[in-house]
């Protein structure tokens, strides 16, 4: 048994808003942050559902850190302040290195997306080789763990997974096993993706993974487990969360939000797109052992469920098949169904969701949830959130594209 | 010096450096740019005025020789 980790903070930058309780209560209601967005020009482009968030740089970020950012790490820096400031860190990194040694532990599918699509431009339709300087440096994945460990003097490992959609998830339990071994007291760790540019969304229509906007609306497009589901989402966002050892937090008095128990992965090696049942299995199981719990003890699924016809009942079959007679009693929700799929912010998002459901003792639904699909027969919480004062052990499930699987496992502190 | 009052600008502006610094006699450096930031700021002052600053050029130290020789890229230039 190594050390105990806890999360000791959260910062959001989530297309429901910025404070973790808010973008919570909003989840927990079913309340809808998916828009229907035009991308391209009137004559060239497309309308789309999406979930994009409403933030802005301006006074939060130096300007000339700002000009050499791209989106996503702007979302990062700012969720990582929000993350330290409510773990009570905020400012620690300030006084030298010694001081500073907490690792960056960060998933990011795709990196400055919209500045690789603005080189692209100036090169191919301004037919020009002068492009900006910075376009590199912008464009890179590990863009957002850099800017946080520079603004805020972060001395120790500085990580990217890019993993697809298990980014973060992967991320969080990474810097999790590396406190839990004793290499490291404290990590920022999470995702941040912003990928709603022309260019990048053209490409994932063009993959045909996309939801169609409903006839009740486009805040109905996102419907997980739900007969008339035609797909995801797309939303952007950083989710940053604080993790400590037990020993760093005894020395602050500061209330942690849930506990770290457990994290395993898996790869199916079968396909580049399709899920696989026996890879999630495997991922979910490896979590569990490596909890030390039995999975009788788990009661919250925080589903990987993106909503796509094919992806859905899979997961539902791979936790069928871990669970067997237990699954029957779990509760499972996709929370994406409000906040649509940040691919790599996704999994951060969903543990900081997962986390404060296990502190409130409350269980968010999966919205839109109005006609379930036979093969998703599973208690998928429809519609309405639940009260669920005895809730202790909840996991979050986040499968990849490449056939990636990351489960974590979060206890109530 | 045509370019002085621009690069001066875009200093200020841009790259928010203290209006009191921006002297003739100031090197980028002091005014805290970074090599990435003078790399990028060079590529503003090419782009406003339309000219390629050659690489065995750049190797200006202040702002008076930086304002020097854009003014003599205008000037071949022709405008």
């Amino acid at each position: 048994m190594g050390r105990r980790v806890f999360i000791t903070g959260l910062g959001l930058i989530a297309p429901h808003g910025e404070d973790p309780e808010s973008v919570f209560d909003r989840i927990y209601q079913g309340d809808s942050a998916v828009r229907m967005v035009r991308s391209g020009t009137v004559d060239f482009g497309s309308d789309l559902p999406l979930a994009t968030a409403d933030f802005t740089p301006k006074d939060r970020i130096p300007k000339t850190q700002q000009l050499f950012m791209a989106r996503a790490s702007q979302m990062a820096v700012v969720a990582a302040e929000g993350a330290l400031q409510s773990s009570g860190l905020f400012g620690v990194g300030q006084e030298g290195p010694e001081d500073g040694e907490i690792g960056v532990y960060m998933g990011c599918g795709l990196g400055g997306a919209e500045i690789l699509q603005e080189g692209y431009r100036t090169y191919f339709v301004r037919q020009s080789r002068r492009g900006r300087p910075s376009t590199v440096p912008m464009i890179m994945a590990s863009g957002p763990a850099s800017h946080i460990s520079m603004r805020f003097g972060l001395h120790g490992p500085t990580h990217t997974y890019s993993i697809a959609c298990a980014s973060s998830t992967v991320a969080i339990g990474e810097a999790f096993r590396a406190i839990r071994d004793g290499y490291l007291d404290t990590a920022l760790s999470g995702g941040a993706e912003a990928m709603l540019n022309d260019g990048s969304i053209a490409a994932w229509e063009r993959l045909g993974v996309l939801a169609s906007s409903h006839t009740d609306g486009p805040e109905a497009s996102s419907r997980p487990f739900d007969l008339e589901r035609t797909g995801f989402v797309l939303g952007e966002g950083a989710a940053l969360l604080v993790l400590e050892a037990e020993s760093a937090l005894q020395e602050r008095a500061v209330d942690p939000i849930a506990e770290i128990i457990g994290y395993g992965v898996s790869s199916d090696a079968f396909s580049l797109t399709e899920p696989h049942a026996a890879g999630q299995e495997a991922a979910m199981r490896s979590a569990i052992t490596d909890a030390d719990i039995e999975r009788e003890e788990v009661q919250y699924v925080n589903a990987h469920a993106t909503g796509t016809p094919s992806g859905d009942p899979i997961e539902i079959e791979a936790i069928k098949s871990i669970f067997e007679d237990h699954a029957s009693n779990l509760a499972v929700s996709s929370t994406k169904s409000v906040h649509g799929h940040l691919v790599g912010a996704s999994g951060a998002l969903e543990t900081a969701i997962s986390a404060i459901a296990l502190q409130k003792g409350r269980i968010p639904p999966t919205a839109n949830l109005t006609d379930p699909d036979p093969s998703c027969d599973l208690d998928c919480v429809p519609e309405y959130g639940r009260e669920a004062p005895e809730l202790t052990v909840a996991i979050s499930n986040s499968f990849a594209f490449g056939g990636s699987n990351a489960t974590l496992v979060l206890r109530k502190v | 010096m045509r370019a002085y009052p621009y690069l001066a600008e875009v200093l200020a502006d841009k790259y928010d450096v203290d209006e009191d610094k921006i002297r003739p006699e100031a090197t980028l450096a002091d005014l805290g740019l970074d090599s990435l930031m003078v790399v990028e700021f060079l590529f503003d002052v090419e782009d406003e005025f339309d000219i390629e600053v050659p690489d065995d050029r750049a190797e200006f130290e202040t702002l008076d020789e930086a304002a020097t020789l854009i003014d003599e890229l205008i000037e071949a230039k022709g405008d």
